[in-house]
């Protein structure tokens, strides 16, 4: 088992995609510390909001990269390719669940990290440093583990979808398709079930802050926990048809 | 073991679309002894790919069963580092070189970087090892497929097609190595749509129709079910021969041109004194043997079927 996870780990970090979008993410974390330093006006007690906007970006590339992890490997064929070197499942799935999951997990917090830094750098050089006290950095720090966190739950949605599909667009699709047209519609016609939409309490999640989302009725953990919950659900239905279903 | 392959009344059935169904395999028995080259031939559609899938647990049978080294699918664990496989088209990931994506699947079973280098070389690919699969023809990321089967050392090698897409060079390789494996005391299970590899190849053969078997055996036993040995003649004057070998009291007819003989290639020698006592040279003799092709129509109709493989 040690073995496959670090099989699927190395095949997690050496894909294209996690390297070009890591190579974005980084392009714009340089591009966003240059035009701050140049505008001479960035407050650093301001991170936690920059921090909070980014997590949609992060959200986004960990939807991606979960369902790529799987989707790209039912597309090309290589999971016959696995099988045929350890044919149980359960253990297949796992180890790239594992792969996926973390490598989100950890590249969030790490671009978040490199974003703060790069931050930090433009404000002490040309901006203004007032108000970063330790409670700042306890709230950044909280905020960039949410973000992470929420990534993860993201990719651990992404994988699910696209291992049932077999396809990373279908996830891709999907995912588009219930976030933006199925919860607005939700929203709109059955105000009354908004504590079950994702959007909603992912926003709860990375505010966190319960006032600004009274129609969730949830704590911040709350909406965190149902997130992961939905998430692991996703995953569970994904090792099941896995498990039951041929490999073509 | 006696047998390393057991498959008894295996059945696949495929649903399609408005509740159809798609039979696969339909009840097949097979039974592959350890040790040589073993082909498995059928028209496209006869349920060999579905089989193999069967025997490495990727796909679920509808009924019956199979046994890999002794093992049923949901033991497969237990035997799956003594098995190297092929199913279809190899896939490697494209932009990783042929190394890499070895000592990516090598990792799985704790397979070391010495023994991918070993097996770069068998399958002649030690030279671009290093180089992009993308960049590969069709054929090198076929030896590719072929040395990830190996990567394992195995006791089985389950090849499917593994010709497909190799030029004539890469098709003698291909055979050269499967009959070294073979005789290495391994078991080569390969099916094949190319007849004349797996005679030139094979030690045994099962022949699949329709999901059906319907022929097995040895090589030269499924080649001379049905078919009586004999010989055939070519010289200038056809009747005159037929003449004389009717006077010597050998079976013969008039065919195209030659004259085939009813005795078995054992007895040319008689042929051939029979007629040149009596001032007739012959200009060609040989076996009138079917040839796999041959035997191949002839059980399976000819025809290949559509479906699932």
């Amino acid at each position: 088992m040690t073995a496959l996870l670090a099989s699927e780990f190395r095949r997690f970090r050496s894909r294209r995609l996690v390297k070009v979008l890591v190579g974005l993410e980084l392009l714009a974390i340089v591009a966003t510390g240059v035009i701050v330093f140049l505008t001479q006006e960035y407050a650093l007690v301001g991170l936690p909001d920059v921090l909070m906007g980014t997590a949609l970006v992060l959200v986004s590339v960990g939807w991606m990269l979960g369902a790529s992890a799987i989707g790209a490997d039912w597309h090309a064929g290589h999971l016959t390719t696995i099988l045929t070197w350890e044919p149980r499942r359960g253990r297949v799935l796992f180890a790239k669940i594992a792969a996926a999951l973390s490598g989100v997990f950890v590249l969030s917090l790490v671009i978040q990290a490199l974003l703060g830094v790069a931050l930090a750098a433009a404000a002490a050089g040309a901006g203004s440093t007032a108000g970063a006290d330790s409670a700042w950095l306890a709230e950044s720090v909280g905020v960039a583990l949410r973000a992470a966190v929420l990534s993860t739950i993201f990719a651990g949605f992404g994988f699910g979808l696209a291992s049932a599909g077999r396809n990373t667009a279908v996830a891709l699709g999907v995912g588009f398709g219930y976030l933006v047209i199925v919860e607005n519609l939700v929203r709109g016609l059955r105000p009354q079930w908004t504590p079950w939409l994702l959007t909603d309490n992912s926003g709860l999640f990375i505010l966190g802050s319960p006032i600004d989302f009274p129609q969730v009725g949830r704590s911040t953990v709350g909406a965190g926990v149902y997130l992961a919950a939905v998430g692991a659900a996703l995953l569970l239905a994904a090792s099941v048809l896995f498990r039951a279903r041929d490999v073509n | 073991m006696d047998t390393v392959i057991e498959v008894e009344g295996l059945r696949k059935e495929y649903r399609r679309v408005r509740g159809r169904r798609t039979v696969a395999v339909d009840g097949l028995d097979l039974a592959v002894p350890p040790g040589g080259v073993f082909g498995f031939l059928g028209p496209n559609g006869a349920g060999k790919t579905t089989t193999i899938r069967c025997l490495l647990g990727l796909v679920r049978p509808t009924g019956g069963r199979c046994r890999l080294l002794g093992q049923e699918p949901a033991g497969l664990h237990k035997v799956i580092g003594r098995v190297g496989s092929i199913v279809e088209s190899p896939a490697m990931y494209p932009r990783f070189s042929a190394r890499r994506n070895l000592e990516l699947l090598g990792r799985i079973s704790g397979v070391g970087r010495t023994r991918v280098r070993e097996v770069l070389e068998e399958v002649g690919l030690a030279e671009r090892a290093d180089d992009q699969v993308k960049t590969y023809s069709l054929g090198m990321k076929q030896r590719l497929g072929i040395a990830g089967a190996l990567l394992k050392d195995p006791e089985i090698l389950i090849l499917d097609e593994p010709a497909n897409g190799l030029d004539p060079a890469g098709i003698v390789e291909v055979r050269e190595l499967m009959r070294r494996l073979g005789t290495q005391g391994r078991t080569v299970f390969v099916s094949s749509h190319i007849l004349n590899e797996v005679q030139q190849t094979a030690d045994r053969v099962a022949i699949l129709a329709k999901g059906r078997q319907v022929a097995t055996g040895p090589v030269h036993e499924v080649l001379t079910a049905g078919h009586v040995a004999g010989l055939l003649v070519r010289l200038d004057d056809v009747p005159e021969g037929l003449r004389i070998l009717g006077e010597a009291g050998i079976d013969a007819t008039a065919d195209d041109g030659l004259i085939r003989v009813g005795l078995p290639p054992a007895e040319a020698a008689r042929v051939t004194r029979t007629l040149a006592d009596r001032g007739l040279y012959l200009t060609e003799l040989r076996a009138d043997e079917a040839d796999l092709e041959t035997v191949f129509l002839e059980l399976t109709g000819g025809a290949s079927t559509e479906g699932p493989r």
